[in-house]
């Protein structure tokens, strides 16, 4: 696998997925939250605020009616020197907009429509230097042009409010950067258990029985899943392995006392002259224990196939089908029939050369035994270099289509071919072999004759 | 030629002692794996046939001690196992040949005598050219010639005849070409063997009046001069 690759695997597994919705969910509970707690403290700040400014108003409005005008100014003075009263505003101007007493220096410039409430803002010192802060105020007029204006500082306000939302963005970014994080993190550590798991898996379906999961100290799903399996493997192992040594010494029990047929029938032979009876017998003996045997190497080749404990390796498809049309081509050639092959280059398979090249032959052998003298064998291997497909078509009788189940099974030898010699394990040890490596063997009508496909 | 028998069942034992007997070796047995270390070790012997499940000591382990101590000896095994991967892990653990019971005596005798003679005829496989009697092959050039003249061949015949060239004056059976040239450890069931010899045959021996491709009756083939 590529970084890229690797990457874009994680992105794929259940606990980043499960990590982002979480995030996003943990997200907008924060930004809900946090927004609910703005709009409550809003409404709390800002209106008190703007009933002690309508207070104010109400109270000045009471006052320009009963006091004279330099009382009146000195009240507005007053006022705003007050330092109980932190953060209001007062401003009284003159028709020219001059300001005559208050603690704002200018009369802001306000749209008139922007009706009874308006903000502006304000230069006021902080410290050594100045600050602009947002002042929320109502204006009314009062006698012969005169203005006035009356505000509270709202910059606090502001400063809270955006700092609660900046600290609201800053809440979610880092949900969710924590939440893809962890899932990124999480993702990697079960991928890169899975990634263990299927490399042994793949190692396991090659036939070695030996490999085991890998398990860590944990005690969580994954681990216990992993032990759970290894445990079954110790079953299958103890099993296959069983299969193998009764199958070894199967092959010992039966291969020994035809040996000892052979040897004492060949043994026997030289004393007698060749053409008697007694030598014909032995001759008999000597060719009855070489056909027992290549039953007996077939039907143990088929139970070898079977267990799955047999090497494999790389094999190049394409040179050994080549090859064997080779093996086979002056055979056809002596029955005057047309082997031709076409072969894609390049395919690879995992397997056992051995009896893959014992699974071709066997289809060509069966092929050139049942075309008719003159007859077409045609193979092909096509398809992908991974997947590759051999197919060998001929044109002999074929068999029928509710047969061709049957055929695979151990032994079955149809009516019509009761007078070609073979032991009748051909296609059952293609089968097995096919099985092995986890290949699908199809029979089909070539029409006339017999198509075999062997889809890796 | 002295050849050492390890074998414990006895009527194979038997049978084979008295064949090499007759076909004029020397020849000691060992019923078990651990007295025929102990001989193969102790007598200077040309040859060991050593059987692959023995008691005592398994025959694979037999042929490895025997590798670990620096000893060369030719071994061909014989084994009652299920084949495929049996044949990889005896010859791995330093057998020369393997050979599946039940065998013929012929193929035996046979891979004893490619075995013995291995390396130390003219035709060795460091030889880029080989030669017999007229026919010339050139490994190298890859061209064939009897009585000087050249000898179309197919890629397989060539190999073929290489092989049947460097085991000249031996008698080669079916198996040992299908193994040697292909590299199957199957037995075809047809003919198959017999169909390429009798092409190779036509290519070399058809033109000219000594044949040197024989037929050797129940054994296989072998390539000579005389006859």
């Amino acid at each position: 696998m590529s970084p890229d690759q690797r990457f874009l695997g994680v992105l794929d597994t259940s606990p980043f997925r499960i990590a982002v919705v979480y995030s996003i969910v943990f997200a907008c509970g924060a930004a809900a939250l946090l927004g609910a707690v703005d709009f409550a403290v809003s409404r709390v700040v800002d209106g008190s605020t703007d009933n002690l400014i309508e207070a104010e108003v109400q109270g000045l409005r009471e006052q320009v009616q009963v006091l004279s005008r330099s009382d009146f100014i000195e009240l507005v003075e007053q006022r705003s020197q007050d330092q109980d009263v932190r953060g209001a505003v007062y401003l009284m101007v003159d028709p020219q907009l001059r300001p005559v007493a208050g603690n704002v220096p200018a009369w802001p410039t306000v749209d008139a429509d922007q009706g009874k409430w308006f903000h502006f803002k304000v230069s006021v010192p902080f410290g050594d230097a100045t600050r602009v802060h947002e002042m929320r105020a109502q204006r009314f007029p009062l006698y012969g042009g005169y203005r006035m204006l009356v505000g509270h500082d709202v910059q606090e306000r502001q400063d809270v409010k955006s700092l609660m939302m900046r600290g609201l963005i800053a809440a979610v970014v880092l949900t969710l950067l924590l939440g893809l994080g962890g899932g990124f993190w999480m993702g990697r550590r079960i991928l890169a258990q899975a990634g263990a798991i299927s490399a042994v898996a793949t190692q396991i379906m090659r036939g070695d029985l030996s490999q085991r999961l890998p398990v860590r100290e944990a005690d969580d799903e994954i681990n216990s899943l992993a032990r759970e399996i290894n445990n079954m493997l110790d079953k299958i192992e103890q099993l296959t392995l069983g299969m193998r040594t009764v199958l070894d010494s199967a092959a010992h029990d039966l291969r020994t006392p035809l040996n000892r047929l052979q040897a004492t029938a060949e043994g026997a032979m030289p004393t007698l002259t060749p053409g008697s009876p007694e030598r014909r017998v032995l001759e008999r003996v000597s060719s009855e224990v070489d056909h027992m045997r290549s039953t007996l190497d077939a039907l143990l080749r088929i139970a070898l196939a079977e267990t799955g404990t047999v090497a494999r390796e790389p094999v190049d498809l394409s040179q050994l089908v080549e090859s064997v049309v080779e093996l086979y081509a002056p055979v056809s050639e002596e029955r005057g029939i047309a082997l031709s092959s076409s072969v894609a280059p390049g395919a690879t398979v995992q397997g056992n050369r051995q009896l893959l090249a014992q699974a071709l032959a066997n289809l060509l052998d069966n092929a050139i035994k049942f075309t008719p003298d003159g007859g077409h064998i045609r193979v092909q291997l096509k398809g992908s270099s991974n997947e590759p497909e051999v197919i060998v078509e001929d044109d002999g009788p074929g068999i029928p289509a509710d047969k061709r189940e049957i055929v695979l099974g151990r032994r079955v030898r149809l009516d019509s071919a009761r007078n070609v010699p073979g032991s009748g394990l051909g296609l059952s040890l293609v089968a097995a072999v096919t099985k092995l490596h986890g290949a699908n063997l199809v029979l089909d009508d070539a029409g006339p004759g017999l198509k075999v496909s062997l889809k890796f | 030629m002295h050849i050492l028998i390890v074998e414990d069942d006895e009527v194979a034992r038997d049978y084979l002692a008295k064949a090499l007997r007759e076909a004029g070796h020397t020849v000691d047995v060992a019923n078990n794996g651990l007295d025929g270390l102990h001989m193969a070790s102790s007598i200077a012997v040309d040859m060991a046939i050593v059987d692959r499940m023995l008691p005592k000591m398994d025959g694979l382990a037999l042929v490895q001690s025997l590798r670990a101590t620096g000893r060369k000896v030719p071994v061909l095994i014989l084994s009652a196992l299920g084949d495929v991967d049996d044949r990889i892990t005896g010859l791995r653990a330093g057998g020369d040949d393997y050979l599946t019971k039940p065998y013929h005596m012929s193929e035996l005798l046979a891979r004893i005598d490619a075995l013995a003679r291995r390396g130390d005829s003219g035709n060795s496989e460091t030889n880029t050219k080989l030669k017999l009697a007229d026919l010339e092959l050139d490994r190298m050039t890859r061209r064939v010639t009897r009585n000087g003249k050249k000898i179309e061949l197919t890629a397989r015949e060539f190999q073929l005849l290489e092989f049947m060239m460097r085991h000249s004056g031996q008698v080669v059976t079916r198996t040992m070409l299908l193994e040697g040239v292909w590299d199957y450890h199957f037995d075809p069931q047809t003919n198959v063997i017999d169909v390429h010899i009798s092409r190779l045959r036509q290519a070399i021996d058809k033109d000219f009046d000594k044949p040197l491709l024989h037929t050797v009756r129940g054994a296989g083939y072998s390539l000579r001069e005389d006859e």
